[in-house]
């Protein structure tokens, strides 16, 4: 067995009787200790209830009568999701003593699924504003360098995947907390079709461009997440009622005779990336091409708009969701949270309605794009992950977001490494497929990734 | 929309209704012509027709 196992590779393992799931708990639990001091990826280690839920795993796989391929796998949750009689505190003081009664639905799925959970992971403050270093716990760090940051919201899980701390885990995406992450960590992260995977459970940030969704080291990982992850729910009012497909039924079949947009110009000249970003997409191309797909540009409007429309909804949103306490209870945020949602407060009704009247000329514009394309290709993030103490406190609204277009507009989209830069750091792109295209997504995902060898390498731990 | 002056803006900030410190302020001053031109962006002309992308559904789940 590999030092760090994919999911896939561990799940075979496991169900060959080659693996034990509490031989890998214990390995993940042990590698936590070792090396999170560093990183501060967990804010809590439910070392107790992931031996549990390992044993148990164990027994199933003994007995026969294991749940499936996620049965015995080591996970970890973002910590927005509620987790019954298990705290969750969405790294604030607002809620540093929160024990939640209930699980999420997502939790439950996953639970449900066999999975080993090792406890709540570290996220900026109520999923926006990171790295806030005046917070009860301090923010994440970068595996492949901890004086660099790990982009958020989903910062415990990119460094915890990246680290080899757990296999997989879950992130939510407003405005690009699972795709940013999974870009600067260097793993892989899919930010589902808005509508497919539950938000009830989920602290929540705007309601409207809220996703939950799976980071893993790979994209089959995440197309396996996700697959125990995606359905239906009564609870979350924009749950989309439809059947859930098989994620990994595609994954095989290549990149050939695929038609891929690259929006050339959000990249380059509305939000100009680093050079090893960009070559890192052209160089990806160019593995398309040599599998057969089709690759040519495509033009949308200036990706300023798009990140006007989000910023609008997404800061109206979450002020409406945090008012109360913002009144009451001010200065017990941090410092970069409580000023960016602060702005909420001098927008009106009617710039919230005009943005959401613009978004839906967006989503037309995108569907419309994308009658020719199988894929559309863009940046995840400008490039190399910055010194964690070097992000500017307005940089959410000084440059367009590269992630924020597909919360706008709804579409599934995903980070996946396209290489290093100068600095050692991950550099990576952004597949967007058509509204519940998952199967699309994963399929150019991984035929990406097997042509490449990026997966091979894994950041060097200090303890 | 036009630039506002640091009195406009202390009238806007009090009518938020929070309590604000005096370098809060300063901060969200800063900021605001930022702001302001992402609201005239996300408000650019559009036909009047133009639905917003929330749909009411009558039937409650």
């Amino acid at each position: 067995m590999d030092a760090f196992p994919t999911i896939a590779s561990a799940s075979k393992a496991i169900a060959a009787k080659k693996l034990s799931p509490v031989e890998l708990t214990k390995a993940s639990l042990a590698r936590i200790k070792a090396h999170d001091s560093a990183l501060h990826s967990f804010l809590l280690v439910t070392e107790e209830r992931a031996m549990a839920d390992a044993k148990a795993a164990e027994a199933r796989v003994m007995a026969g009568s294991a749940k499936g391929p996620l049965d015995g796998i080591p996970i970890a949750h973002k910590d927005i999701y509620n987790t019954a009689d298990i705290r969750t505190t969405a790294h604030s003081k607002l809620l540093e003593h929160n024990v939640p009664t209930a699980d999420s639905m997502v939790v439950k799925k996953w639970d449900a699924a066999g999975t080993v959970m090792l406890g709540k992971l570290a996220t900026h403050e109520f999923a926006m504003g990171g790295p806030s270093f005046d917070l009860p716990w301090p923010p994440a760090r970068n595996p492949w360098n901890p004086d660099h940051f790990t982009a958020g919201s989903s910062s415990g899980t990119g460094a915890a995947v990246a680290a080899g701390f757990i296999l997989g885990g879950t992130g939510s995406d407003t405005g690009g907390s699972i795709r940013g992450p999974a870009a600067l960590c260097g793993i892989a992260g899919i930010k589902p079709t808005y509508g497919l995977c539950s938000r009830a459970g989920v602290l929540p940030l705007s309601f409207t461009m809220d996703h939950t969704g799976p980071m893993a080291w790979t994209v089959e990982d995440c197309a396996m997440l996700l697959q125990a992850m995606a359905g239906y729910d009564p609870e979350d009012p924009a749950s989309a009622d439809r059947p859930v497909p098989n994620f990994t039924a595609d994954l095989a079949k290549g990149a050939k005779g695929l038609r891929i947009g690259v929006i050339r110009h959000f990249f380059e000249d509305d939000h100009p990336v680093s050079e090893a970003t960009r070559k890192g997409i052209d160089a990806a191309m160019d593995v398309y091409r040599g599998l057969g797909a089709e690759v040519s540009d495509v033009t949308l409007s200036p990706m300023s708009e798009y990140h006007a429309v989000g910023s609008v909804i997404l800061t109206s949103e979450a002020y409406a969701v945090h008012q109360p306490w913002l009144k009451t209870r001010f200065n017990d945020y941090g410092e970069l949270f409580r000023d960016r949602i602060a702005l909420g407060a001098f927008m009106s009704s009617a710039d919230y309605v005009q943005a959401m009247r613009r978004r839906r000329m967006l989503c037309i514009e995108v569907r419309d794009a994308m009658a020719d394309y199988d894929i559309l290709v863009s940046a995840s993030q400008p490039g190399e992950a910055p010194r964690i103490d070097s992000v500017p406190k307005w940089g959410n609204l000084e440059k367009p977001s590269l992630t924020m277009p597909f919360n706008v507009t709804g579409n599934p989209a995903m980070s996946v490494c396209t290489g290093y830069g100068e600095g050692g750091l991950p550099v990576c792109m952004q597949l967007i497929a058509r509204p519940f295209a998952e199967p699309m997504l994963f399929r150019a995902g991984h035929a990406y990734e097997t042509a490449t060898g990026w997966r091979g390498k894994r950041p060097a731990l200090v303890a | 929309m036009p630039p506002v002056t640091r009195e406009e803006f202390d009238i806007l900030a009090a009518q938020t209704g929070l309590p604000l410190s005096q370098a809060q302020k300063d901060t969200l001053f800063d900021v605001y012509p930022t702001l302001q031109k992402i609201l005239t962006t996300a408000a650019a002309p559009m036909p009047r027709e133009a639905e917003p992308s929330l749909i009411f559904y009558p039937e409650v789940r």
